[in-house]
């Protein structure tokens, strides 16, 4: 009952005019960032945070908003993977496998429709979680002490796209450099300038969001060249424009358990919605694929995987709203916005500001059925924005993403050190590293440090408290049966490589 | 091979800074102390990067000249633009980034130079006029 009441006081503050218009601009904002190729979430949601700030916006407002393009982006990501065969990011990489050889057929209407349906089923399945699961879990968090914290980093990092299957020690790497560029910057428990080379710039260290843009959008731009240089091809016709009822609801039961999968990937540390559309769409194809249609276009492969990463992206939230660790590249990034807003993330976020929160919660709600609508009776539009021009699309998107940098701070040399993380991030992602960990190191870095420091003065220096607790206990073992688990997978893959 | 590289350079990175943050030291506040940290992690860095050198991955496929060409010219129409964006003003600058952009990403000229002009005034009219973002107009010449 608690819990109804609360979502009710959250329908009242989602409903405001202000929040709903941000919440069916962040649908459409997102859904359009989602549909281009290779923008995904986590570049709609750095690109558009500066624009929330220069909107001079509520925090609980911007939240509403930056969450709309996040769920919107998810939506969007499948719509060229159906039309183009090009993923409009990681997770929507699955949908292409089944949805483009069915939009091949001249059944693209159908395949658009019933991805949204499933997409729609995976997001309502996992705001429900959301709603539920949550305040139970900030109510355990409110036990978390400062050993336990910094346990939880441990395993954010150790965990973190571990079983995707990457070299693990290349993703280990990439959150331990994260890490060391969170050192940078004067140290805020002592005021001692660490690792700044005496350039007050540095003082302050990385903004994360000067470090995201850079990171994702500007690589990409740098990585457009190679990955897109090729694919000359358009997209394929839409054919009637609205698929019929029935069809949409083929392959439903595949949503519901791609769903369910979905959401337990999402909430796990670490693992976000690639993992969420991986697991589903292979679990379902060892569960239904007994004529060996996966892969030719069968509607139950394109509607595991589009349920599955969208339930995981909501699932994702949970616990970066409750503990303040987010399980992916683009919570991370909600995060970075967050706590630029002087909000903690954490077991209070939940008691000291309701509003906050299940405003937010009830508009992801509102936001599903928006999107329901954007993306079947609508989905036109965004198809037809798909043959726009590269050369129009990509000097738009930098140009906002440099605006909206130098509308932080107005310094140009902020300017340069996204550049800079463009071209570190181009780097690693030539080298196959994860960005997601880069980024969570650099976020996290600083909460890990302060967590650390705080329960070794409790001990007064004793290293063994870190031990003590049986919660951190739990979460080590579980860390350690992740990492064992992921090169395990690593070792198995690579026999004799090396 | 380029991964034993890069492990051997986040090798190096790694040792100097534990070297660099040795001297971090404060005479008052928590038992660690503002060394530490940094230096625990970048030992983890050290310990890491020699797997790097001792399990490199197979190397990525080489780049074709042109688009590594395009690459450093879109790196150079970025940097030049951050350099110009305050003498020139946000408009004019933004109209030739884009303009050089939308030309890199293989628009005719005269589109590009149109696209340039109508992308400048109308992000420079949404942000400074509509948003109310102070952007710089054109200080070069109005001064």
């Amino acid at each position: 009952m608690d819990i109804l009441t609360s979502l009710m006081g959250g329908f009242a503050v989602a409903v405001t005019p202000l929040n709903l218009a941000l919440a069916v601009f962040g649908c459409f904002a997102g859904t359009l960032i989602g549909a281009l190729p290779g923008l995904g979430p986590v570049n709609g949601v750095a690109i558009l945070i500066p624009v929330a700030f220069a909107m001079d916006l509520e925090p609980g407002s911007a939240l509403i908003m930056l969450s709309c393009i996040y769920y919107g982006c998810m939506y969007g990501g499948r719509i060229s993977s159906i039309m183009l065969n090009i993923p409009g990011d990681e997770p929507a990489i699955m949908t292409t496998l089944d949805g483009y050889p069915m939009a091949q057929r001249g059944q693209a209407a159908k395949a658009l429709g019933i991805s949204a349906v499933a997409s729609f089923t995976g997001a309502t399945f996992a705001t429900l979680g959301l709603t539920f699961f949550a305040p139970l879990l900030a109510k355990a968090a409110i036990h978390f002490g400062p050993a336990d914290y910094f346990a939880l980093y441990v395993m954010a990092f150790a965990t973190i796209g571990g079983v995707t299957g990457v070299n693990p020690f290349k993703t280990l790497l990439a959150a331990v450099l994260g890490l060391l560029l969170a050192s940078v910057g004067l140290d805020p428990a002592t005021g001692t300038a660490r690792f700044t080379f005496g350039s007050f710039h540095l003082y302050d260290g990385f903004d994360p969001i000067v470090a995201i843009v850079g990171l994702f959008a500007v690589s990409e731009i740098i990585m457009y060249f190679e990955s897109h240089a090729t694919s000359g091809a358009g997209p394929v016709k839409l054919g009637r424009a609205l698929p019929r009822l029935r069809e949409m609801f083929e392959g439903y039961g595949a949503a519901l358990r791609g769903s369910v999968i979905g959401f337990i990937c999402g909430v796990l540390p670490g693992a976000g919605a690639s993992l969420g559309a991986f697991v589903s769409y292979s679990t379902e194809k060892q569960l239904s694929d007994k004529d060996g249609t996966f892969g030719t276009g069968d509607p139950r492969g394109i509607a595991a995987p589009e349920a599955g990463n969208n339930a995981a992206s909501g699932g994702a939230l949970i616990p970066m709203l409750t503990l303040g660790v987010p399980g992916s590249g683009t919570t991370a990034v909600m995060l970075a916005l967050l706590v630029s807003l002087n909000i903690q993330p954490g077991p209070l976020l939940f008691e000291r500001q309701p509003d906050l929160v299940w405003g937010l919660i009830a508009a992801l709600y509102l936001a599903n059925v928006v999107l329901l609508v954007l993306n079947i009776p609508m989905v036109g539009i965004f198809t037809r924005l798909l043959s726009l021009p590269q050369w129009l699309l990509m000097p738009i998107v930098v140009m906002v993403s440099f605006i909206g940098i130098y509308s932080i701070s107005h310094s140009t040399f902020d300017l340069f050190v996204m550049i800079g993380f463009g071209i570190l991030g181009y780097g690693l992602r030539k080298l196959d590293f994860s960005l997601v960990p880069v980024v969570l190191g650099l976020l996290l870095g600083a909460d890990m440090e302060n967590n650390l420091r705080r329960a070794l003065s409790i001990s007064g220096g004793e290293f063994g408290i870190l031990l003590q607790s049986p919660i951190a206990l739990v979460i080590y073992g579980f860390t350690a049966l992740m990492l064992v688990f992921s090169f395990g997978i690593a070792m198995r893959q690579r026999p004799g490589a090396g | 091979m380029i991964d034993r590289m890069v492990g051997a350079v986040i090798f190096m990175i790694a040792v100097s800074a534990v070297w660099v943050a040795r001297g971090y030291e404060a005479s008052f506040g928590d038992p660690l102390g503002p060394a530490a940290f940094p230096q625990m992690v970048a030992a983890l860095a050290a310990i890491l990067s020699l797997g790097l050198l001792l399990r490199p991955d197979p190397d990525p496929v080489a780049q074709s000249g042109p688009a590594l060409a395009r690459q450093l010219c879109t790196l150079a129409v970025l940097s030049g633009y951050v350099l110009l964006l305050e003498p020139l003003g946000f408009p004019l600058s933004t109209t030739l980034g884009t303009g050089c952009l939308a030309l890199l990403f293989g628009a005719r000229p005269w589109k590009a130079g149109v696209t340039g002009l109508a992308v400048g005034i109308s992000l420079f009219v949404i942000f400074d006029a509509v948003l109310g973002l102070p952007l710089p107009f054109a200080p070069a010449i109005f001064g």
